[in-house]
């Protein structure tokens, strides 16, 4: 049976604004409730923390030319 | 697999897992955690604790991965701190070499506590009954903590899933630190567990299996005593490098030079010089995959470099 790894990479700082952590991008109930999760729910945790990844690129400094 | 009362927070490697027993009107929590990630483990049993105090920590074993937070939940909660017996004098005293704080290149900070846990001590914590057994070999003062009801072993790092703790006994000269490990195991093995939850790593059901695996480890230990000062150091230096993300490619020499830890089972284990032998642990890290080169700096394998 093998289980949907967790995505801590050891960075483990919440991000007030944002609402979650600023290196698995987790909020904090979904890292308290990870270990009770289903492989599906584990994996939809994992689609929402890509969607604000993704989100959190787009927010580069403002006078960056390339944003 | 678990009851209801026992919520499993897993961490990473940096922090150790924080298990929270939850009873009627309190909970105890075992382990803390990482001092950088203490306001994060602080949200975290908030969280958990769903409206409840905080009324007991304990802790697996002194070291700076599962006590880190300890300082923090005392000022926030006024919990019982409760150790193991025989870090007792380590930890009110605060010495930061014994503790493998100064001497490890790693942080705490010092925390009052009320009593000590000892072997085949019995007590409560999330409605159950537990034994602490002593369970030296990656520490030599460590406990684990077991609930014959429930069959549910909390591990520390004596055992993994695959695997067990650095043995820094061992690796720093204490002959009794190998055979102290097999005892361990010997010990673990005895008992009658359905549910393991390590110090890192997810709870597992195989405990036969993840015995089998450390045993083979272990053995392997026995007969390479290089072979685990290579592993140990290649752990120590990850460990490190969670913490600070990055360190130049050329300050690794020095940086095995300088932390005591790493000089000594340099020394200790290989003819080279401390900044050679780093030389070849980073190349064999490398080639692993586990780190990675960019611009002269080394970076682990999943940290971000924004």
């Amino acid at each position: 049976m093998s289980r949907v790894a967790s995505p801590c990479i050891d960075h483990c700082c919440l991000d007030d604004e944002r609402g979650w952590c600023l290196g698995c991008y987790r909020t904090i109930e979904e890292i308290t409730g990870w270990s009770e999760s289903s492989d599906a729910e584990r994996r939809a945790v994992l689609q929402r923390i890509a969607v604000r990844r993704t989100q959190s690129i787009r927010h580069v400094a403002p006078d960056n030319p390339r944003s | 697999m678990l009851p209801p009362t026992i919520r499993v927070l897993e961490r990473g490697w940096l922090s150790s897992n924080n298990i929270l027993c939850l009873e009627a009107e309190g909970a105890t929590l075992v382990d803390s955690g990482y001092l950088t990630h203490a306001a994060q483990t602080l949200a975290l049993v908030q969280q958990a604790l769903a409206g409840r105090p905080l009324t007991r920590l304990i802790n697996t074993h002194a070291h700076s991965d599962h006590i880190g937070g300890n300082a923090t939940l005392r000022r926030e909660y006024a919990c019982r701190i409760s150790v193991p017996a025989g870090s007792a004098h380590q930890l009110s005293a605060w010495d930061e070499d014994a503790l493998l704080i100064s001497s490890g290149h790693q942080q705490g900070e010092p925390f009052d506590f009320d009593d000590t846990l000892a072997d085949g001590d019995v007590f409560m914590m999330g409605g159950l009954r537990w034994q602490a057994l002593a369970a030296p070999g990656h520490e030599m003062h460590a406990l684990v903590y077991y609930a014959p009801a429930e069959k549910i072993l909390i591990s520390g790092d004596a055992l993994w899933e695959d695997g067990f703790g650095i043995m820094f006994p061992a690796l720093m000269g204490d002959e009794m630190g190998l055979p102290a490990t097999r005892a361990t195991l010997d010990k673990l093995a005895k008992l009658d567990v359905r549910a393991v939850i390590p110090g890192h790593g997810p709870a597992f059901a195989d405990h036969a299996g993840a015995l089998a695996r450390a045993y083979q480890r272990l053995a392997a230990f026995e007969a390479s005593p290089e072979r685990m000062a290579r592993n140990a150091l290649k752990a120590l230096f990850i460990f490190s490098l969670l913490e600070t993300r990055r360190m130049p490619r050329a300050e690794v020499g020095p940086h095995f030079s300088r932390v005591p830890v790493l000089r000594e089972i340099s020394t200790r284990f290989f003819h080279q010089g401390p900044a050679a032998v780093a030389e070849r642990i980073v190349a064999e890290l490398v080639a692993a995959g586990v780190l990675r080169e960019e611009a002269g700096d080394l970076v682990p394998r999943g940290v971000h470099t924004q």
